[in-house]
């Protein structure tokens, strides 16, 4: 069987998010604080403190996904800030400095209460001290670390041996920047943190990292792929914005339930699968029709993106103390997904486990190490089509010249 | 006072040093001892020299065929570390004992990956190297960590050399690289009355290239004798380092003199003396100290830029950033509030030129931007 209808999962995750940051969004201008966190800092501190946050990515993948982020970085150029580096981080900045509208995306972003995030590249920790020095808002930055060695294939260490994956200077560093960060954070929200919560923020959040874990196999394993990459990205994605709570260890778990029922009936997102692509990159938020356009005409699907993947393999770490394995969670994390060996050896891994005939390497401005990730990609038999673009900025790319150039590539693979 | 021809010969020593990067460092090796390359502003240089090394900071060279190492450095990375990935991967690139890398900014970082991943996977030739990860943010975490990776880089150059460091070596490097600190000091002083901003740069340069005793010896001969800068607009400079004089002659042959500029190779090589010759005072000195531009606030930028402008009676003020060493443009926003004079962005720059055609903005109206 094959067909069109959304996963229950994918709604059922689009519907809470709705109404949750509707609520959000009213708590907030009823003056509860709220957070801003980027993707990539450890968010579960604030669920341990019962600190509403938003994340910075997704909420830059909303205003994307609502077709805002040319008219919001016009308000960047406005202010003589740049509009074309990290567009996507620099998106719900953006927003805060442009002129408030009624047509903002679900209404807009309240202002928040504080924004933390990684120092990661040169940009970040500039850009969010935009936050603090035009708007007020207090800004708690983080180390973005690097080790000299690390072992090869991580994904294998991660969940558990993680002190020997990592290394344990820079786990220290980012255990001690968060007990420094505690008080700062209940003197600007009033909140208390609570080690005890945090234990079960990890213990759950673990948990949903399983069910990932087990679809994520179960996708790889399937003789063809049951469901759109599509729906696959919100039904996880959401859930990993609400890591830590009961809602989304139970949303990952009947993620699984639906593929593995659709699994087992056989269901096929095209009946005559002939073409398995994997997607290396971020979503392309602008236009996530994209992902399904070469079904019906090149019999070819999307299997993979690095969203369930790295919701499998990139967040489970178990430990004794849930501080520091929370530190070991986000300290080396976008190692896992953009610096070789790391991310080569991993996609690779992800590549051949899921049985693709060809994969769509989109290289945004800021993408690393790219070249490492064809090369190895390539030689272990994958072809791969680079695409150069920012995924968040619709002006970047023209959607049929793209559409046009996958499907050639498409019909050109072996 | 004139000029003696002592001070000719030294501010011709330091010149020299810049044209030719690697003069010191052939010197060096050709009696047997060995040549440390580095790459990083805030490489602790003192660990290189404990160790009996001549540390060398990597310099590009405009004009250098980078394809292939651009190839592999794909993606928005400044075109300077590119250049620095084409010398070492060049046939006739320097010959290093040793290569030390720090992340004094994003490029270093990917520079470093990739010389990492190239070895793994054995698709070059490389110098064995290693990589500091000294870090900058002002909290306590920041500099512990710091010690930690001081204590492991002496450590692996006391084995790369087959013997610790000792106490008595390490703090005689600092005696030597704090003699070249107070020397640039005093060149940072007298640049803006006395010198054209080329030469600055180029006497800054020198600094990185040649022993520290030497440098100090040869920048105090050299500033021993008050100099007259040639004519110009005095002009204040932000944004990329630069590790060539080549923008300066091309902004000072167009009727400017630099009088400053902030940037990880310009003033900002005036640093306080390390106090305490030991690992625990390096780690204070290059956590606190010892910041990259990257790791200054816009707001400590904007401030720097009009104590600049004061200083060196700027009447203009530019910020120059090569393609994809653009973050300094978060910051010129605060730093064009600050400078109380005309000011100007030039962005997406190529090495080692400038486009000058948006420097015309900078004669009466506030403020601009230019990209090529």
């Amino acid at each position: 069987m094959t067909g069109r209808q959304r996963l229950a999962a994918a709604g059922a995750a689009l519907s809470h998010q709705r109404e949750w940051f509707a609520g959000t969004r009213a708590e907030a201008e009823r003056g509860r604080p709220l957070a801003l966190v980027n993707a990539d800092a450890p968010q579960e501190i604030f669920r341990a403190m019962d600190v509403p946050y938003v994340v910075n990515q997704w909420w830059a993948s909303i205003i994307s996904a609502k077709r805002m982020s040319g008219r919001y970085l016009e308000a960047l150029r406005g202010r003589g800030l740049p509009d074309d580096i990290e567009q996507y981080s620099a998106l719900p900045l953006a927003e805060a400095l442009a002129p408030r509208a009624d047509d903002a995306p679900w209404g807009g972003l309240p202002r928040p209460s504080l924004v933390l995030a990684e120092c990661t590249g040169d940009s970040m920790r500039r850009m969010f001290g935009l936050w603090e020095s035009e708007l007020g808002v207090p800004f708690l930055p983080l180390e973005s670390a690097v080790a000299e060695n690390v072992p090869t294939e991580w994904w294998t260490l991660m969940r558990h041996d993680w002190e020997s994956a990592v290394g344990p200077a820079r786990i220290d560093l980012l255990e001690q920047e968060l007990r420094a960060l505690v008080p700062r954070l209940e003197e600007l929200t009033g909140a208390a943190y609570d080690p005890d919560r945090l234990a079960e923020v990890m213990a759950l959040s673990n948990e949903q990292a399983e069910w990932n874990r087990r679809t994520r196999d179960l996708l790889a394993r399937a003789p063809r792929c049951p469901v759109p990459v599509n729906d696959v990205i919100p039904a996880v994605m959401i859930p990993q914005w609400h890591r830590g709570t009961r809602w989304a260890t139970s949303a990952a778990e009947n993620l699984y339930r639906e593929v593995s029922a659709l699994v087992e009936k056989d269901h096929a997102v095209v009946e005559d699968e002939r073409r398995r692509l994997m997607w290396i990159g971020r979503g392309l938020w602008f236009d996530m029709n994209f992902y399904r356009s070469f079904e019906e005409s090149h019999g070819a699907v999307f299997v993979w993106s690095m969203y369930l993947a790295l919701a499998a393999d990139a967040y489970a770490r178990y430990g004794e103390d849930p501080l520091r394995a929370l530190a070991a969670r986000f300290c080396a994390f976008r190692d896992q997904m953009y610096t070789p060996p790391w991310s080569v050896e991993w996609y690779v891994k992800e590549a051949k486990e899921h049985r693709v005939d060809g994969v769509v390497h989109l290289i945004s401005p800021d993408s690393r190490s790219s070249w490492f990730t064809t090369h190895a990609l390539e030689a272990a038999g994958v072809p791969v089509l680079e695409i150069r673009a920012d995924n968040a900025d619709g002006r970047s790319l023209d959607p049929s010249a793209l559409h046009r150039q996958v499907a050639d590539w498409i019909r050109a693979l072996p | 006072m004139a000029p003696s021809d002592t001070t000719h010969r030294a501010a011709a020593a330091l010149r020299a040093a810049h044209d030719d990067p690697l003069l010191h460092a052939r010197d060096w090796a050709a009696r047997g001892r060995p040549v440390v390359g580095y790459v990083g502003a805030d490489t602790p240089v003192e660990l290189i020299t404990a160790a009996g090394a001549l540390p060398v900071r990597l310099t590009g060279r405009p004009g250098r065929d980078t394809r292939r190492a651009r190839a592999y450095l794909d993606g928005a990375v400044d075109p300077h570390t590119v250049n620095l990935l084409a010398g070492l991967l060049a046939p006739e690139g320097p010959a290093l004992d040793l290569l030390v890398l720090t992340h004094d900014c994003d490029a270093s970082v990917q520079l470093f990956h990739t010389l990492r991943e190239l070895r793994r996977i054995r698709a070059e030739e490389l110098p064995p190297f290693h990589f500091a990860d000294l870090l900058h943010l002002p909290g306590e975490a920041t500099r512990r960590y710091n010690l930690r990776g001081l204590r492991r880089l002496a450590d692996q150059l006391g084995a790369w050399r087959g013997a610790a460091l000792t106490p008595a070596e390490l703090e005689e490097a600092v005696a030597a690289h704090n003699t070249a600190r107070a020397a640039r000091r005093e060149l940072r002083g007298r640049r803006a009355a006395e010198l054209s901003g080329a030469d600055a740069l180029r006497w800054y340069t020198a600094g990185t290239v040649m022993p520290p005793g030497l440098y100090a010896r040869t920048l105090t001969e050299a500033l021993s004798a008050p100099g007259t800068p040639p004519p110009g607009r005095p002009l204040l400079l932000s944004g990329s380092a630069h590790d060539t004089a080549a923008v300066y002659d091309t902004l000072e042959a167009g009727g400017w003199r630099v009088v400053g500029d902030d940037h990880d190779s310009g003033d900002s090589a005036d640093q306080p003396p390390v106090t305490e010759p030991t690992l625990e005072g390096l780690a204070e000195h290059y956590t606190r100290e010892v910041r990259p531009a990257t790791a200054r606030t816009a707001r400590e930028r904007a401030g720097a830029a009009a104590a600049g402008v004061k200083e060196g009676r700027a009447e203009a003020f530019l910020c120059y950033c090569r393609r994809h060493d653009d973050a300094h443009r978060w910051d010129f926003p605060a730093q064009r509030a600050a400078a109380p004079v005309p000011s100007a962005l030039l962005h997406d720059q190529p090495y080692g030129e400038i486009d000058t055609t948006g420097l015309d903005a900078l004669s009466d109206r506030p403020a601009t931007e230019v990209a090529s």
